[in-house]
């Protein structure tokens, strides 16, 4: 009796968790000007809307683009430092390391708010530099956690018996380091992409009129006007972030990238 | 294989100066930014002055502001820890096959942007959604408007932070285990004796990790407030925003944000007490 | 079986479609008697042991104590002191508090219950290590808290799961005695889970060997040992030779250049014969009609001190003869030809 009531709260309670994302999917076929449930019919017209709406293309465009260049950005960072991190016996280690994943501890709405300022004062704001540099805060803490615990977990061995065979230092780690942390690489790749695409309260404070992200576009939507267009285009980002899950999970095995 | 210093700090240098340029800076800046004079139309003056901090005290609005911003994050916090224990529990005792389905289940909102989650509610709680038509359906001629109020930024939120909670829920189980439960059972304890005198301390450190992370994350959330609150509700965070983008006025933003480190501080050292106290 | 303590009845336990974890076992348990319950992993005795104490549903059957039905009762109520195979103790309580939680739950009196600990741990030798934490103790010190934990509330009946398998050797030991002699002075009804049979061997009244969810043989040890009722339980329960082979009309059996007589007749047919290798020896004199006998060559002396083991070549049947050692004995040497020799009341037939 017990048991049962449990489960049926158990149930419950994963129901609550996972409604709103799923009754978004739903609503975007909705026939309705407002939002309304359930919808007196279903249809395809706020699909429709939602290519009309030049705002929106051209912020998923920048969004993209951005996530690109910050993904690309960070590993290029955040690979030495995490190689330096694992591999130097220095007693600083740990205090370096906990500096550059100390932006993560902070509030983004603190963070945001010191770039700005700090933004105002040197042209970086509404820029792509801007931009890039903002995300960078927020992905290379990421970076460079993922990357040196994936480094942290590859057996030692494996690097000293290719140097016994007579690899130097950098064949060692283009032919045995760094195939290694294929998997390790991947995660990082896709984690700093959906942070650095998702990425909306810093991104509020840095914009400009020129340069606006998705996420930012669909806060501003949202904040003004309530129909199901959101909801179509919500529909798309649930089933693109899903596309990626997937991709990782068949490309490395979630659990082998995720997990230590 | 260890490397010489020289190529590891080469190696560390660009990422030192991003944190340099991108936090050390900007947080310094923005530490010390409370402390100067701007003008009427936001801009600095630099000098040192207590202006802002004194107008602060003595504002009672400010004073309404953090103590409405914890109580919120507070309920918010225990909440949260109530949905998401059964949850935790549940996935906890379920083998491990379906053990990690269940826990990517429970972390996929996590993927989805806050924008489009917090759109979502409005879907379930506004005024022609899911729960409104529900309660018309039921009788109500008026339900109760749940959307743009506290109600609708405290539901939107825990549901926003049942998957850090069970995570971290999860991460604090490790001292539980099947044998113990049955073992208080055999010695007559009845399942609700054994849920509290066995499984709820075994969890405490669970619970007190899922509490801190859903506490700070609660005090200082600004999408789902500003969104679900409609302009209405006023927090910390959307406070913050306001007088940055809106008011442009910086000290006050400035202090505001110091106001959210200080909280911050005051949860984590709570808890490192509280960690020490249980250990 | 009018004195029963503890029966159970066709006892079923099913883990959805397959075969039954525990299949129509019965038993009965007398009073203050130690029960073993032997098998290899998989065997259904944990599953068995867990249905008594109320952790697992029965899927048919009944449990009697004294008497009463209990099958469906929730472990809370079944009055059953359980000690389990890793301790199981509460991480956040101390030992006095691990104690004292049964009786706590008896909402029996404060005093009462400091008095009652504090006799438990003496009788398990922690005195004075009330305020410990499990984690402080040592594995044997583990396993004496969670027995006086489980002894303290006066069960009906004692469940012990592999209660010395975390132990080492010499541990286990001391332990085997000092649980067998507290039983034995508290007169306490107590079930025994093992895969080790030196163990079920050296402490119960009675062992039950179970096998693929159903009882092989129950019986005491030296039944078990001595008389096996299957090849089943004469191979688990100690070392033993084992050959194949046919009875013929006289009664006779040829078990490849062998030919033996068994200790019990039996008809025809194909049979296998075990042998313990210590009821064989090397033989120096000429045997009796008592006797089977058997010529081949040393293959292998494996000496250990106190056991030396051959491993003898008969004609193509490998046989090991086990005999203590002597310091006036030599050890035989690889390749030399003896002949072995063994009661005909040592050898076991089994109808195959």
């Amino acid at each position: 009796m017990g048991k049962a009531l449990f489960h049926v709260l158990v149930a419950a309670m994963l129901v609550f968790l996972l409604a709103p994302v799923l009754l978004v999917i739903p609503m975007s076929f909705s026939a309705d000007k407002v939002l309304a449930w359930p919808p007196s019919g279903f249809s395809l017209k706020w699909y429709a809307a939602m290519l009309e709406e030049r705002g929106l293309a051209e912020a998923a465009r920048n969004s993209l683009v951005l996530a690109l260049v910050v993904t690309t950005a960070t590993l290029a960072i955040a690979m030495p430092a995490a190689l330096a991190i694992d591999r130097w016996r220095f007693a600083g280690r740990d205090a370096i390391l906990a500096l550059l994943t100390a932006p993560l501890l902070l509030p983004t709405i603190v963070l945001a708010l010191a770039l700005l300022i700090i933004f105002v004062g040197a042209g970086l704001l509404g820029t792509w530099p801007g931009l890039v540099l903002a995300h960078m805060l927020v992905t290379l803490p990421y970076g460079v956690r993922v990357l040196s615990t994936s480094l942290s977990t590859l057996p030692a061995s494996v690097e000293e018996a290719a140097a016994s065979l007579g690899a130097p230092p950098s064949s060692v780690f283009r032919r045995v380091t760094l195939p290694l942390m294929v998997p390790g690489l991947v995660a990082t790749c896709a984690i700093v992409f959906l942070v650095s695409f998702d990425e909306v309260v810093i991104s509020l404070f840095i914009v400009g009129p020129q340069l606006v992200t998705l996420p930012v576009a669909l806060f501003r939507y949202v904040e003004s006007r309530t129909d199901p267009l959101v909801a179509a285009v919500s529909t798309l980002l649930v089933v693109f972030t899903l596309a990626i899950v997937l991709i990782l999970d068949r490309a490395v095995g979630l659990r082998r990238a995720v997990g230590k | 294989m260890p490397i010489a210093s020289r190529l590891a700090l080469a190696l560390l240098l660009p990422a030192l100066l991003v944190n340099l340029a991108v936090f050390l800076v900007p947080m310094g800046n923005l530490a010390l930014l409370s402390f100067q004079q701007a003008s009427a139309g936001g801009a600095l003056l630099g000098g040192f002055t207590f202006a802002t901090w004194a107008k602060m005290f003595g504002d009672v609005f400010y004073a309404e502001l953090v103590l409405d911003s914890v109580t919120i994050a507070l309920s918010i916090t225990a909440l949260t820890l109530l949905c998401a224990y059964p949850i935790a529990l549940f996935i906890y005792r379920t083998p491990e096959r379906w053990k990690n389905l269940l826990i990517v289940a429970c972390v996929s909102p996590l993927l989805v942007s806050a924008v489009v989650r917090t759109y979502g509610w409005m879907v379930i709680l506004g005024d022609g959604g899911l729960v409104a038509s529900i309660l018309r359906g039921l009788g109500m001629v008026k339900p109760p408007r749940m959307v743009f109020n506290t109600t609708g930024v405290v539901i939107g939120l825990v549901e926003i932070l049942m998957p850090y909670m069970i995570l971290a829920l999860i991460a604090g189980f490790g001292r539980l285990n099947a044998s113990l439960e049955e073992a208080a059972a055999s010695l007559g304890a009845r399942p609700f004796t054994v849920f509290r005198r066995i499984v709820v301390p075994l969890t405490l450190p669970g619970i007190m990790l899922g509490c801190l992370l859903a506490f700070v994350l609660a005090v200082s959330s600004f999408i789902t407030p500003k969104l679900l609150g409609g302009g209405r509700v006023f927090l910390l965070a959307t406070e913050i925003y306001d007088q940055a983008i809106v008011t442009l006025n910086w000290p006050v933003a400035a202090a505001l944000s110091l106001v959210v480190l200080v909280i911050f501080g005051i949860a984590l050292l709570l808890y490192g007490r509280l960690s020490r106290a249980i250990a | 079986m009018s004195d029963a303590h503890l029966v159970l009845e066709a006892l079923e336990k099913r883990f959805g479609a397959g075969p039954p974890a525990v299949a129509a076992l019965s038993l009965a348990v007398q009073k203050g008697e130690l029960l073993g319950l032997l098998g290899p992993s998989g065997c259904g005795k944990t599953t068995t042991l867990r249905m008594i104490g109320g952790l697992a549903e029965a899927t048919a059957g009944r449990i009697l104590v004294a008497g009463h039905d209990v099958t469906t009762l929730p472990p809370h109520k079944r009055d059953m002191g359980i000690v389990f195979q890793n301790y199981a103790l509460f991480p956040h309580m101390d030992v006095a508090g691990n104690v004292a939680f049964g009786l706590e739950m008896r909402k029996q009196s404060r005093a009462e219950i400091a008095a009652k600990v504090e006799r438990a741990l003496a009788m398990v030798h922690l005195d004075g290590l009330g305020h410990r934490r499990p984690r402080e103790l040592s594995g044997g010190q583990q396993q004496r808290v969670a027995l006086a934990r489980a002894l303290v509330i006066e069960p009906s009946i004692l469940l012990l799961d592999e209660p010395l398998s975390n132990l080492d050797a010499k541990l286990r030991e001391e332990m085997r005695t000092e649980i067998r002699d507290i039983q034995k002075r508290l007169g306490i009804t107590t079930i025994f889970v093992t895969h080790d049979q030196v163990e079920a061997l050296a402490m119960c009244d009675r062992i039950a060997v179970m096998r693929a969810g159903s009882l092989e043989q129950l019986g005491t040890p030296f039944d078990i040992y001595e008389s096996p009722a299957t090849p089943f339980v004469a191979d688990f329960v100690g070392r033993i030779n084992r050959l194949d082979g046919a009875r013929d009309g006289d009664g006779d059996i040829l078990a490849g250049p062998l030919r033996l007589r068994a200790a019990k007749p039996g008809p025809a047919g194909r049979v296998t014969v075990m042998m313990r290798p210590h009821r064989l020896h090397i033989a120096t004199d000429a045997i009796g009609p008592e006797w089977n006998s058997a010529a081949g060559t040393i293959r292998r002396a494996t000496y250990v001190g106190d056991v030396l083991a051959c491993e003898v070549d008969c004609a193509g049947a490998m046989l090991t003869v086990e005999r203590h050692t002597h310091p006036g004995q030599p050890i035989p040497r690889e390749g030399e030809a003896v002949n072995l020799a063994w009661r005909v009341s040592d050898t076991l037939a089994f109808d195959a």
